[in-house]
């Protein structure tokens, strides 16, 4: 497939060689991923390298807008909400088809979010909690839910809202829909979705290929129909220094999760634009607040007292610049990146301030020489330079800070069963939309407040009332309240924001990571 | 006849070994802290959807059901199907296994044709420069590890000189040859390096034997006392050896395949292990397992091939 990919991006450069254009089209861009796709669907896509490529081939009724505040039309060219929040009615836009070439209807759009929002099938499926009913006629769909939901149009800009072809699904090989669903990614050919590409090869672990959609229905700055590539060539390449070497070399356009050590030399690379790509993932780490550790013995981080002084202790200005070369910012909002709706900016969120941290020590009565255990990703750089740091910024507290280093899978193990003082974490939003990290970082029904076991009362019903506030203002309020409580209550260790390190050869114009983290190709293009 | 018999003995012998590796990686699996559940679903997935995971995939069943359904589905020739790559583990496998084995043939060949005329220059300058050239360039192969050769590798010969691609692997087999040079070269250095100070020291103390003396004594010349004695007696441990590194060099291929980007079975080893692919793991397991007795079977058929006087028992 690469092969017929190449002669096809060849033939079309030579063509599109002769006349000058104004807006680069064709060619094929070569993208190097750290890790590979293993199904991109919907609902069924539960990995980021999945996730964030569902885009490129589904699209969504709605999309978020440029700057991420808020969405615009999509497949739908309009949408309302009524009064009371309870019911969503949208258009279809005409004439929008599969890459295939069959027609986009009302059914499909009806089937889709009947799959989306199966808990049997879809382990997405609680983003459309609220969803009650999908009706269609024609091309109006209407969406009737249970209880108003503020972030219903967030939730039709989401992945796992992507439209599928219903005549395509139904006909593919297997009984269930999860085989269905594996066929389909296996078969490589077009018409599933009405993306701005189509897969059109895959080799597990080793590289994927995107095909342009001929009758995607956005058009370009040239008037005619995105995408302008003709398709993007990925190549699964984990190590970070080959993938870095292949871009310099020339093999790749671009690398994506570039370490931020290697950004200030890419910088300074004359043939490579390095993009700082702003982001929702934050670093942050639970801290332990139940009253007893694992092992029965008290623990002393219980108290928020030693919560807040661990965080006024840490100076986070030198973290990131041990551990991003300072491509990265304090984070502002306890529980959100800047870049999310909704974050308050209650900068400086614990500026570093020894004095205070002492005082709330001292005030908590915390025994000198307390050991505190630290779990980290066993390999991590990262994680090795926050631990040595901490020790060190931990020290004038009497605090003697332990390092136990294991892989993820017992990272999260542990963090179920709070087997743990602190540990480290990310998080980067899958939603629009504040609620899904406010919901697994602060609210305790769902995941104990990110594994923390901290619960709180006020916090829990604020949450549970922003979930069917339908003013805005009212929900920000709600919102703000939120962070000013889970800020003092300190559950975390705040850490930073990062943005998303992709490099890229400055043969190539317009390929944007969103803040979500979707890889958007559709407005890419490459002069060679 | 005897060879036969020897032959079959071995593989019933092979057939224990399989019975005690599957229990043993079966076990080690299991004791590895982190749950598959959680490692498919993500940290963010509740109780309930943890719960029908282990349910769909068994894990809850108690762990001699779990055991027996392993083993008698691995005797019908079923591994399963990987967590990790939603297909059966044979056919993953089936797909990423070529490609090692190219590599590590590849770099065996490419260790044999490095070491073995290196070796003989050393040996027959004994204590004089080209000896110590040689053997110091070795030892410090010896001690870098591959990784790091691989990367010094990458950045000189691929990136700056442009000589050879960084990673991938090509689809002919003339691009293979080309493509994974590098990862090759990486490879075989330290396994030369091994080969290259065991065949010049048996060469040497072959040198040095009565039986060579007698044959300069003849009057047989130098070529044919090479041809004949040295080289038949000093190959066969070096044989020997041969066969131990390559199970080293598989083992190797876990960081030679990620450093090169090359999709082999080393690779989806480690990808395996990071997603606790519980399937996956004891299947790849049992590959090198399979591949590491065949290849030491073989190196005994020759090992007695060339020396009579070893009996095959």
């Amino acid at each position: 497939m690469t092969r017929k990919l190449v002669a096809a991006a060849a033939a079309l450069t030579t063509v599109l060689t002769t006349p000058a254009l104004a807006q680069d089209r064709g060619g094929v861009l070569n993208f190097a991923r750290y890790d590979g796709s293993t199904l991109i669907d919907p609902i069924y896509a539960d990995r980021n390298p999945d996730i964030w490529m569902v885009g490129s081939l589904f699209d969504t009724l709605l999309r978020p807008s440029q700057d991420g505040n808020s969405v615009v039309p999509g497949l739908a060219e309009a949408y309302a909400v009524s009064e009371e929040g309870t019911t969503v009615t949208l258009t279809l836009r005409e004439g929008i088809k599969f890459s295939d070439g069959t027609p986009l209807t009302g059914e499909d759009v009806v089937f889709s979010l009947n799959r989306a929002r199966d808990a049997d099938l879809s382990p997405w499926a609680g983003l459309l909690g609220t969803l009650d009913t999908v009706a269609n006629n024609g091309n109006e769909v209407t969406l009737t839910l249970s209880a108003p939901d503020p972030t219903i149009l967030s939730m039709l800009a989401t992945f796992t809202t992507g439209i599928v072809s219903k005549a395509r699904f139904e006909a593919a090989d297997g009984a269930t829909d999860q085989e269905k669903s594996a066929a389909i990614f296996a078969a490589k050919n077009a018409g599933v979705g009405t993306g701005p590409f189509y897969l059109c090869g895959f080799e597990q672990g080793t590289s994927m290929d995107f095909c342009a959609n001929e009758h995607y229905w956005r058009a370009g700055a040239d008037g005619k129909p995105l995408p302008y590539l003709e398709g993007v060539h990925f190549e699964i390449i984990p190590d970070d220094a080959t993938r870095i070497l292949k871009l310099q070399a020339g093999e790749m356009d671009a690398a994506e999760f570039i370490p931020f050590s290697r950004v200030a030399e890419l910088e300074a690379d004359q043939k490579i634009d390095m993009n700082l790509f702003p982001s929702t993932r934050i670093i942050y780490s639970p801290i332990n607040t139940r009253p007893t550790r694992a092992d029965g013995s008290p623990n002393p981080l219980a108290d928020a007292r030693v919560r807040q002084a661990l965080n006024y202790a840490t100076n986070k200005k030198a973290l990131i610049g041990l551990v991003l070369q300072g491509a990265g910012k304090p984070m502002t909002s306890p529980l959100m990146a800047a870049a999310t709706q909704l974050a308050t900016e209650t900068d400086p969120l614990y500026g570093y301030d020894m004095d205070k941290a002492k005082a709330l020590i001292a005030e908590a009565g915390l025994a000198p020489g307390t050991e505190i255990t630290f779990t980290t990703l066993a390999g991590s750089a990262d994680d090795s330079t926050i631990f040595a740091a901490l020790q060190q910024m931990w020290a004038p507290l009497g605090i003697q800070l332990k390092v136990e280093q294991v892989d993820n899978a017992t990272r999260g193990a542990k963090n179920r069963t709070g087997e743990f003082d602190i540990h480290t974490y990310g998080w980067v939003n899958d939603v629009n939309d504040p609620s899904q990290v406010t919901g697994w970082l602060g609210y305790f029904p769902t995941a104990k407040a990110v594994g923390t076991g901290w619960e709180n009362e006020k916090f829990n019903s604020l949450f549970e009332a922003s979930a069917t506030e339908m003013d805005a203002e009212s929900r920000a309020g709600q919102y703000a309240e939120m962070q000013s409580i889970y800020a003092e209550a300190a559950p975390l260790l705040f850490m930073y924001e990062t943005p998303f390190a992709v490099a890229v050869a400055k043969s190539v114009s317009g390929y944007v990571q969103t803040p979500l983290g979707n890889n958007l190709f559709e407005e890419a293009s490459i002069n060679r | 006849m005897a060879t036969i018999q020897y032959i079959l003995k071995r593989l019933a012998l092979m057939a224990v070994t399989f019975f005690l590796v599957m229990i043993i990686i079966f076990l080690l699996v299991r004791l590895l802290p982190g749950d598959p559940a959680i490692a498919i679903a993500g940290d963010r997935a509740s109780d309930a959807d943890l719960a029908a995971i282990r349910e769909r995939l068994g894990l809850n069943q108690p762990l001699v059901v779990q055991f027996w359904q392993f083993l008698s589905n691995t005797v019908q020739g079923d591994l399963g199907r990987s967590i990790l790559m939603r297909a059966p583990v044979l056919d993953v496998i089936a797909s990423r296994l070529p490609t090692t084995l190219f590599l590590t043939t590849y770099a065996v060949a490419l260790s044999v044709l490095i070491a073995g005329p290196l070796a003989f220059v050393a040996a027959l300058n004994r204590g004089r420069w080209p000896d110590a050239v040689i053997r110091t360039v070795f030892q410090v192969g010896l001690s870098m590890p591959v990784f790091y050769i691989g990367l010094i590798l990458l950045t000189f010969l691929a990136a700056q000189l442009r000589w050879f691609p960084v990673g991938g692997y090509g689809d002919s087999f003339a691009e293979r040859l080309y493509h994974l040079f590098l990862p090759s070269v990486a490879v075989a250095l330290y396994t030369s390096a091994i080969i290259m100070r065991n065949l010049r020291s048996a060469i040497v103390e072959v040198v040095d034997a009565e039986y060579v003396e007698f044959a300069r004594a003849k009057g047989l010349s130098a070529w044919q006392i090479l041809g004949r004695h040295v080289l038949r007696n000093a190959l066969i441990s070096t044989v020997t050896l041969l066969g131990l590194s390559i199970g080293n060099l598989m083992s190797g291929t876990l960081v030679t395949e990620t450093v090169f980007a090359v999709p082999g079975v080393g690779r989806l080893m480690l990808e395996a292990i990071f997603a606790r692919d519980y399937p996956l793991i004891q299947g790849l397991t049992l590959t090198f397992a399979v591949l590491v007795s065949i290849v030491f079977l073989l190196t005994d058929l020759i090992q007695s091939a060339l020396d009579p006087r070893m009996r095959l028992t």
